[in-house]
C-alpha cells in the first residue's frame, strides 16, 4: 500500500476521514454528556453523585412517571403493531374491498403531524365538548360522556394511531415482496391457507416484525408531544414530560432530568441494537424471487365487509377525522359544547394568528431557515459519509457506519439534554444561538439521511464511476456529473423528509431554544398553554402547511425509499 | 461502418509495459491476484489476457487503468510513467488517456447516446462544434448513426456495447482496455460483435488489451495471447502457437483440448519426437529440450485431428467403443473408449455412431501433436 499523500488525489480521502471523525464525535458526545450530567451534582465537572439516579425511582412523581411511561409504551406499541400488521396484511394479501387505497391511506398519518392528531382528538373526544360525546348526548337525550381523551387509554389511542404507519411501512414491504412460488410450494406440500400463514408467511416476516416493534418502543417511550400536552393536562406524568418540567419548573432539577433522560437513552440504544441485529439477520430471509408471480390473495369470505369497515374506520381515525376536526375548530369563534353552528363561524382567528400574533413570523422564519439548512446539511454530510463508508471502506469507515445509527436510539429530549449539557460549558459557544438548534437537527437526522443516500449510492455501480474516470473526469467531476444526477431523486426525497420532520420537531429543541431563537413548532406549546383551541387549530394548520408545501411542489421529482 | 474515417478516428496508440506488478487482496493479503507480473504490450497490437476467473487478468487491466493500486511494480504508458511503487508515484485514471470497454457496458442511465460519446471530449478543451463533429463521426463509425438522442434503456444489448466502444475510442486514447466486453451478450450476438471488433481492428489498428475467459474470442482477436494462471504468465504467443503447441496441461485444457494422452518417448529427433500412446506411435513437438528415450510424457491431442470409422481395424488404427455421440449441427462429437481412456473426437462426417458400436480410431494424415512440459 502506498502511504497517504503519495497518491495524487488523496486529499479527498484525508478530508473525508476528518469529516468522518468529526461526525463520530458529533453523535457520540451527547451520549457521554447525558451520562456525566446524570452523575454530577451540578454541571458536568462538578462533584460526583448517584443521588439523581436514585431519585429516578425514589422521587414519587418520577416513580409514577416511570410506571406511566411503561404502561403507555406497552399500550401504544401493542396497538400500533396490531393495527399496522393487520392493515398491511389486509390491504396487501387479502381480497379486502379497496385494499390498495387503504394501504395508501394507512400511510397518510406520516404527512399529518402528531399535534394535528392531538388537537383533532381533543376536539373529537373531550369529555365535555368533544364531537363524539356531543353526538352521544344528543342521541341519548341527556349529557353522556362516551369517550374521554384525558385518560391513559386516550393517550395510548392517539400514540397508537401516530405510530401505526411506521409499522405498516416496515412490514408492508415484506408482504409485498413475497414470491408466490414459496407459498405455492407450501400449498403443494399440503398446507392449508391458515397453516401456510402460520408456518411460512409470518415466520418470513419475523425480522421485520421485530424491527418494527423495537422502533415503536423507542418512539413511544421517547414521545413528547402527547405526554406534554394532553398528558400533563390529565396529570398523567411521563418521563419525557417530566424531564421538561424538571429542567424548567422551579426549582429546576437538571440532574434529575438527565438521570431520567439516561434511562430513556439506555432503553433506546438497547432497542436500536436489537433492531439492527434483527434487520441484518433479516437479510437471510430475503427472497430472491425477481420474476416471481404476485402471490395469491387470501379470500376473507363473510368477514370481508366487517373487516373492511373496521379497517377503514381505523385508518380514517388516524388522519382524515382529526384533520377535519382541527379544520372545523379553526373556523370557530369559541370552542364549547354544541359550537358547530353557523353563528359561531369566523375567520378572525386566521387573521389573528397570521397577522397579529407577534411570535408567529419570527419563529416561522427560524423554522424555515433551520429546515432548509438542516435538511441540506444532513444530505451533504450523508453524501460525504456514505461515500467514505461504501466506496473507501476500511476500519474507520466501519466505525462510522455503526456510529451513525446511534441517534436513532436517542430520544429527542435525551439528545437535547446531551447537547445542552455540553455546550453550556463552552463560554462564547453556540449555546443560545440558532446554530445549536441546527446542530441538534443534523445530529438527530443524519441516520435517516445516510439510509437514503446510502441506498442510492449502492444503486450506482462503481463501474459507472470508473468509466467516467477513464474518460478523463476527476473524482469531483465524476461525483458532479455521474453520481449526483443518478442519486438526485433519492437525495431530494431525503431532503424533503428531513425538512418536514425538522419543521414539526418539538422534543429535540424544547430544551435548547430561548425566546430569541424560538421556532414555530415549539411555539405550539405556548399556544397550548393559553388554552384557546381555535388559535391552536389555526397555528397547527399553519405549521402543517409550511411543512408540506415543498413536498407538494417537489414530491413528484423525488424518490421516497431507502430500501 | 465507414472506413474513410477509420484512420483519423483511431490511430496507432502507444505501447505499454508493466513490470513486477504484485497485488494481494483480503484482510491479511491472503488472496494473491498478481505475482511479480511483467509484460510489454506493443503499440498497435491486440494483446489478449486469457484465463479462468481469479487468474489475475482483470487485476492487470484495472491496474493499467488506474482503478486498482498494485502493491508493487511499475506501469508505463507510452513515455509516461503511470505508476511506480518505488517512487511513490501514481497517476489517477483520468490522467492516463485510456479508453475502456466494460463487461457491464457501464453506461449512464441519465445520458443519451451522444452525451456518452461526447463525455471523454469534455475535458479536451475542444470547441463545441468540433466535439459535435467528432461525436457524429464516431456514431457513424460504430454503426449508431442517427441514434444520438436515444437513451440507454431504448437500445439493444449490442447497441449498448457499441456506445461503450464509441465512448472508449472517441478520445483517441493511447490504448483501449476491454474487460470481457462480450460476455454479457447472447451467443448469436457475441459471434457477430466478435467479427465486428475484428473488422474494426483491421481497418485501423490500435493498441488494445483484451481480457477474456473465452478461448474463441482470444484466438480471433489476439495478435498475441497471454494465458494467465494464479497471477503469473503460463504461456504466451500467437493464437496459433497457443492452440497448436500448448506448453502445459493447464493451457491445453483451457484452450479446449480435452484429450491428454499418457505416453512414453520412443524416439527423439531434431524436428520432432515420437511417443508411444494408446493410439500407437504419435508424432509430437514440445518445448523442452531435455527429454530422453523411454521417459513418461503427455501428448495433447486435438479432437479434430482424430478420425473415427466403423468396420475392421486396419494398419495405424486402434480399436475403440463408442460411449455416446453428440450431434452439434456442423459437426459431431464422438466420445470413444480406447483401452480404458476416453477420447473426444470431433468429426465432420455425416455418419452417426450409436453407443457401444466398435469403431476404429486413427490420427489424421501427417498430424503432429503437442508434447506437454508437465
Amino acid at each position: 500500500m502506498l502511504g497517504a499523500g503519495l497518491r495524487s488525489g488523496s486529499w479527498n480521502r484525508a478530508a473525508l476521514s476528518a469529516t468522518a471523525i468529526l461526525s463520530i464525535l458529533m453523535v457520540a458526545y451527547p451520549v457521554v454528556s447525558v451520562v456525566l450530567r446524570a452523575i454530577s451534582k451540578g454541571d458536568i465537572g462538578t462533584e460526583f453523585t448517584l443521588d439523581w439516579i436514585a431519585a429516578v425511582y425514589e422521587n414519587p412523581r418520577s416513580r409514577d412517571a416511570l410506571l406511566n411511561t411503561l404502561i403507555y409504551t406497552a399500550g401504544a406499541s401493542v396497538l400500533s403493531m396490531v393495527a399496522g400488521v393487520g392493515l398491511a396484511f389486509l390491504s396487501i394479501r387479502t381480497d379486502l374491498p379497496g385494499g390498495r387505497l387503504l394501504g395508501l391511506m394507512a400511510l397518510a398519518p406520516m404527512l399529518v403531524p402528531p399535534f394535528i392528531l392531538v388537537i383533532g382528538w381533543v376536539a373529537m373526544a373531550d369529555p365535555n365538548a368533544g364531537f363524539i360525546n356531543i353526538a352521544a348526548s344528543l342521541l341519548a337525550g341527556s349529557k353522556t360522556s362516551l369517550v374521554n381523551v384525558n385518560t391513559m387509554a386516550g393517550l395510548i389511542w392517539m400514540t397508537g394511531l401516530f405510530l401505526m404507519p411506521y409499522v405498516f411501512l416496515l412490514v408492508a414491504a415484506g408482504f409485498r415482496n413475497t414470491d408466490a412460488s414459496v407459498e405455492e410450494a407450501a400449498r403443494v406440500c399440503g398446507a392449508s391457507r391458515l397453516r401456510m400463514l402460520r408456518t411460512i408467511i409470518l415466520p418470513l416476516q419475523r425480522p421485520a416484525l421485530l424491527a418494527a416493534l423495537l422502533l415503536v418502543v423507542i418512539m413511544a417511550a421517547g414521545d413528547f408531544i402527547i405526554p406534554a400536552t394532553v398528558g400533563l393536562k390529565a396529570r398523567i406524568y411521563m418521563l419525557p414530560s417530566l424531564i421538561w418540567q424538571n429542567s424548567h419548573s422551579f426549582p429546576p432539577r437538571p440532574g434529575l432530568a438527565s438521570a431520567q433522560g439516561l434511562l430513556l437513552l439506555i432503553v433506546g440504544l438497547l432497542c436500536i441494537y436489537f433492531q439492527r441485529r434483527a434487520l441484518s439477520r433479516g437479510a437471510r430471509f430475503t427472497l430472491l424471487g425477481g420474476k416471481g408471480l404476485r402471490p395469491g390473495l387470501f379470500p376473507l369470505g363473510r368477514w370481508r365487509y366487517p373487516l373492511a369497515a373496521i379497517s377503514w374506520l381505523f385508518v380514517l381515525c388516524s388522519s382524515v377525522i382529526p384533520l377535519t376536526a382541527v379544520t372545523c375548530m379553526a373556523f370557530m369563534k369559541y370552542w364549547a359544547p354544541n359550537a358547530l353552528t353557523a353563528s359561531n363561524f369566523t375567520l378572525a382567528t386566521f387573521k389573528y394568528i397570521l397577522f397579529d400574533y407577534p411570535q408567529v413570523w419570527p419563529s416561522a422564519r427560524h423554522s424555515l431557515l433551520l429546515g432548509v439548512l438542516g435538511a441540506t446539511g444532513c444530505v451533504v454530510l450523508a453524501i460525504a459519509l456514505t461515500w467514505y463508508v461504501i466506496r473507501m471502506r476500511g476500519r474507520l469507515a466501519r466505525l462510522v457506519d455503526y456510529a451513525m445509527v446511534l441517534p436513532l436510539g436517542i430520544p429527542g429530549i435525551a439528545l437535547g439534554i446531551g447537547i445542552m449539557s455540553t455546550w453550556i460549558l463552552v463560554p462564547g459557544g453556540i449555546y443560545g444561538t440558532l446554530w445549536i438548534l441546527l446542530l441538534a437537527y443534523i445530529t438527530a437526522h443524519i441516520p435517516v439521511a445516510m439510509q437514503f443516500v446510502g441506498s442510492a449510492l449502492h444503486r450506482v455501480s462503481t463501474e459507472l464511476e470508473d468509466a467516467s474516470r477513464i474518460s478523463g473526469q476527476s473524482w469531483l467531476g465524476t461525483l458532479r456529473r455521474i453520481n449526483l444526477p443518478l442519486m438526485g431523486p433519492a437525495l431530494l426525497g431525503s431532503w424533503l423528509l428531513i425538512y418536514v420532520v425538522i419543521l414539526r420537531e418539538i422534543s429535540l429543541v424544547i430544551l435548547l431554544y430561548n425566546p430569541r431563537t424560538i421556532v414555530l413548532s415549539v411555539g405550539l406549546m405556548d399556544v397550548w398553554a393559553n388554552g384557546f383551541y381555535p388559535e391552536l387549530a389555526v397555528y397547527s394548520l399553519l405549521l402543517m402547511v409550511l411543512g408540506l408545501v415543498p413536498v407538494v411542489v417537489l414530491g413528484k421529482f423525488a424518490r421516497f425509499s431507502a430500501a | 461502418m465507414t472506413s474513410t474515417t477509420a484512420t483519423e478516428l483511431a490511430a496507432g496508440g502507444a505501447g505499454l509495459s508493466v513490470s513486477g506488478l504484485s497485488k494481494t487482496y483480503g484482510q491479511r493479503g491472503e488472496i494473491r491476484a498478481l505475482d511479480d507480473f511483467s509484460l510489454t504490450f506493443p503499440a498497435g497490437q491486440c494483446t489478449v489476457l486469457l484465463g479462468p476467473s481469479g487468474c489475475g487478468k482483470t487485476t492487470v487491466l484495472r491496474s493499467i487503468a488506474g482503478l486498482v493500486t498494485p502493491d508493487s511494480g511499475r506501469i508505463t504508458i507510452g513515455d509516461q510513467v503511470a505508476f511506480d511503487h518505488a517512487a511513490g508515484h501514481e497517476e489517477p485514471p483520468e490522467e492516463r488517456h485510456l479508453g475502456m470497454v466494460f463487461q457491464s457496458y457501464a453506461l449512464w442511465p441519465h445520458m443519451n447516446v451522444a452525451e456518452h460519446i461526447a463525455y471523454p471530449l469534455l475535458t479536451s478543451g475542444l470547441a463545441k462544434t468540433e466535439i459535435a463533429q467528432r461525436v457524429t463521426a464516431m456514431l457513424d463509425w460504430v454503426g449508431l448513426g442517427g441514434m444520438g438522442n436515444r437513451f440507454i434503456h431504448e437500445l439493444s444489448g449490442g447497441q449498448q456495447q457499441r456506445v461503450s466502444l464509441g465512448r472508449a475510442m472517441v478520445g483517441k486514447p493511447r490504448a483501449i482496455l476491454f474487460d470481457e466486453p462480450l460476455s454479457n451478450l447472447d451467443a448469436r450476438l457475441r459471434e457477430r460483435m466478435r467479427m465486428e471488433l475484428l473488422a474494426l481492428r483491421q481497418q485501423a489498428p490500435f493498441t488494445s488489451i483484451y481480457v477474456t475467459h473465452d478461448q474463441l474470442e482470444a484466438m480471433t482477436l489476439g495478435d498475441r495471447v497471454v494465458v494467465m494462471r494464479a497471477g503469473r504468465i503460463e504461456q504466451m504467443g500467437s493464437p496459433e502457437e497457443i492452440y497448436r503447441r500448448p506448453r502445459t496441461r493447464f493451457t491445453a485444457e483451457f484452450v479446449g483440448i480435452p484429450n491428454l494422452l499418457d505416453g512414453r518417448v520412443r524416439d527423439i529427433s531434431a524436428a520432432e519426437t515420437v511417443v508411444d500412446t494408446a493410439l500407437g506411435p504419435l508424432r509430437a513437438v514440445g518445448w523442452r529440450r531435455d527429454r530422453q528415450t523411454g521417459t513418461r510424457c503427455t501428448v495433447a491431442v486435438r479432437p479434430t485431428l482424430l478420425g473415427v470409422s466403423r468396420g475392421t481395424v486396419g494398419a495405424g488404427q486402434t480399436e475403440g467403443h463408442v460411449i455416446r455421440t453428440a450431434f452439434q449441427g456442423s459437426s459431431s462429437v464422438v466420445l470413444v473408449d480406447v483401452a480404458g481412456a476416453q477420447l473426444v473426437i470431433e468429426t465432420l462426417a455425416e455418419e452417426r455412431h450409436e453407443a457401444s458400436t466398435p469403431v476404429a480410431v486413427q490420427p489424421a494424415q501427417g498430424a503432429v501433436f503437442a508434447l506437454l512440459d508437465d
